[in-house]
């Protein structure tokens, strides 16, 4: 049962990453313009943050040892997610306002600014979201003997949820929903894995 | 040698080396945005982005061989006969430039294209000029509005993304937030005009219908001028509230060529094609916005 949740955890984790990347590269494409390099920056960016996530995430799993302390993790990047529509265009217009006006931005400021705007806006909730998989690990590896298989399964659900967040994010969502919606739901999602993080508390303790 | 004769000459150079009937692909690159090409083909030099034709020119006379809606792009000068200055965002084989510098020479040109490798491949197999009253920018559209503090009497928007599956708007380039962007950056009578890739029923009518409806959002009257070439239809966008006829238009045409304002062959058949009905599907077109969008998935089903 336990073990469900869990997957189901990393699961709808991986979802929501790939939800935010691809909502997010349409999201900064109105600032930053072009689609190519934000294309690059925000895939470049999100990669960071699962690096980040995941080696943070498998270092606090080791020390914590409780599903709980992913809650304090989740909740601020869900709020944080929440409040994506009402800080971030803001926060991008400074960005693009910096440069002198009438004159053309060098060429090296339009490849780096989105990847600027995007690591200010996504690498926090993505980061956030990718601690769970090693995290997961630690937690559901009952002992050495069988590391391989939770892993390999950590992995394969979180994949999975990443696959399916792509192709309903670019074939569904995007044309039923405003972005504003989408990145409010992914905030919500994401308070709704603390909240699971915290069910999952008790039950995964006593695995350690 | 002038860079006309550079121009004919070059194209001859390319057309003695092949049979005059068959395709001869001169260039091509892989950019950050497209598979591009130049292709000489039967007289024509052809700017190709994924195989499709984005722009055409004829190589013994290079103010003939474009496609239609370029000169379409010429009737601003219907609600403001003293421009002065004008915008173009989207370069591509630079034929609007090459007939706006030709006719109007005393017009300052701005250009706005995203894909440095257009902009040189443009100037280099195109002739696109760079002179003192033209400044090409390369950078996007919508970032060079809203950076610069230039105002100007007509912004022409001719900015494609092509893929295997046609000419895609981009989609921030068609929002009520770009609209109004782009008006605060009209002069009072100042004009806009739109080069949509379909028609008024059918093809991509979609489309169409979405972006005539986001631009009468933010302006007081939208015309339509269909090519007949190509399906491609103009829609131009006015700061000015006052309707207008095809009669009255007509009027303004005639005193624009008879004062040699105009000197584009063919203006007053350009004018002809003027609609004032909206399109078909008005009601059921879609307003986009920075928040929803769905331009390349909605818009474009073809299934619908």
């Amino acid at each position: 049962m336990q073990t469900a949740a869990a997957i189901l955890l990393v699961f709808l984790g991986g979802f929501a990453v790939m939800v935010l990347e691809i909502i997010g590269a349409r999201f900064l494409l109105k600032d930053f313009g072009g689609a190519f390099y934000v294309w690059t920056s925000q895939i470049g960016v999100v990669l960071v943050a699962l690096s980040l996530g995941y080696w943070f995430g498998g270092r606090w799993a080791d020390r914590f040892q409780r599903a709980r302390f992913l809650a304090w993790l989740l909740a601020p990047a869900g709020l944080f997610t929440l409040a994506i529509p009402d800080f971030a265009p803001r926060l991008i217009d400074a960005l693009v306002s910096r440069h002198p006006a009438d004159a053309d931005i060098p060429l090296v400021w339009q490849k780096l600014d989105p990847a600027l705007g995007s690591a200010l806006v996504f690498l926090f909730p993505c980061f956030v979201l990718a601690t769970l998989s090693p995290y997961m690990i630690r937690l559901l590896a009952a002992q050495l003997g069988n590391v391989g298989a939770v892993s390999g399964a950590v992995y394969a659900a979180s994949t999975a949820g990443s696959v399916v967040g792509v192709f309903i994010s670019g074939y569904v969502l995007l044309d039923h929903l405003s972005l504003s919606i989408i990145f409010r739901a992914t905030g919500v999602l994401t308070l709704a894995l603390a909240g699971l993080c915290l069910c999952l508390d008790c039950r995964l303790v006593r695995k350690t | 040698m002038n860079s006309t004769t550079k121009f004919v000459l070059l194209g001859l150079a390319s057309l003695a080396l092949v049979q005059p009937s068959r395709a001869q692909t001169i260039y091509q690159v892989t950019s950050a945005y497209h598979h591009i090409a130049v292709v000489d083909r039967v007289g024509y030099r052809v700017l190709s982005f994924n195989g499709s034709w984005e722009s055409r020119v004829s190589l013994a006379n290079p103010l003939t061989g474009h496609f239609e809606y370029c000169e379409l792009l010429h009737v601003p000068w219907l609600w403001n006969p003293a421009m002065t200055n004008v915008l173009v965002v989207g370069l591509g084989g630079g034929s609007t430039q090459r007939l706006y510098q030709h006719y109007y020479p005393y017009v300052n040109l701005d250009t706005v294209e995203l894909d440095p490798a257009v902009v040189s491949i443009s100037k280099y197999y195109f002739q696109a000029q760079e002179t003192a009253r033209h400044k090409i920018h390369t950078m996007d559209g919508r970032v060079y509005l809203r950076r610069t503090q230039k105002k100007y009497d007509a912004i022409l928007m001719d900015a494609y993304s092509t893929s295997r599956y046609g000419s895609f708007i981009p989609y921030h380039l068609a929002t009520t937030e770009f609209f109004t962007l782009a008006a605060a950056n009209l002069t009072e009578n100042g004009v806009l005009c739109y080069n949509v890739i379909g028609n008024l029923n059918g093809f991509r009518a979609d489309i169409l219908g979405s972006v005539y409806k986001t631009m009468r959002g933010v302006f007081p009257q939208v015309w339509l001028f269909p090519a007949s070439d190509t399906g491609n239809v103009v829609l131009v966008g006015t700061k000015s509230k006052e309707p207008v006829t095809l009669a009255e238009l007509e009027k303004r045409a005639a005193s624009l060529v008879k004062d040699k304002v105009v000197t584009l062959p063919n203006f007053d058949k350009r004018v002809r094609a003027f609609r004032a009905a909206p399109p078909a599907n008005l009601a059921r077109a879609k307003m986009l916005t920075d928040d929803y969008a769905p331009v390349d998935g909605l818009l474009t089903g073809s299934g619908r």
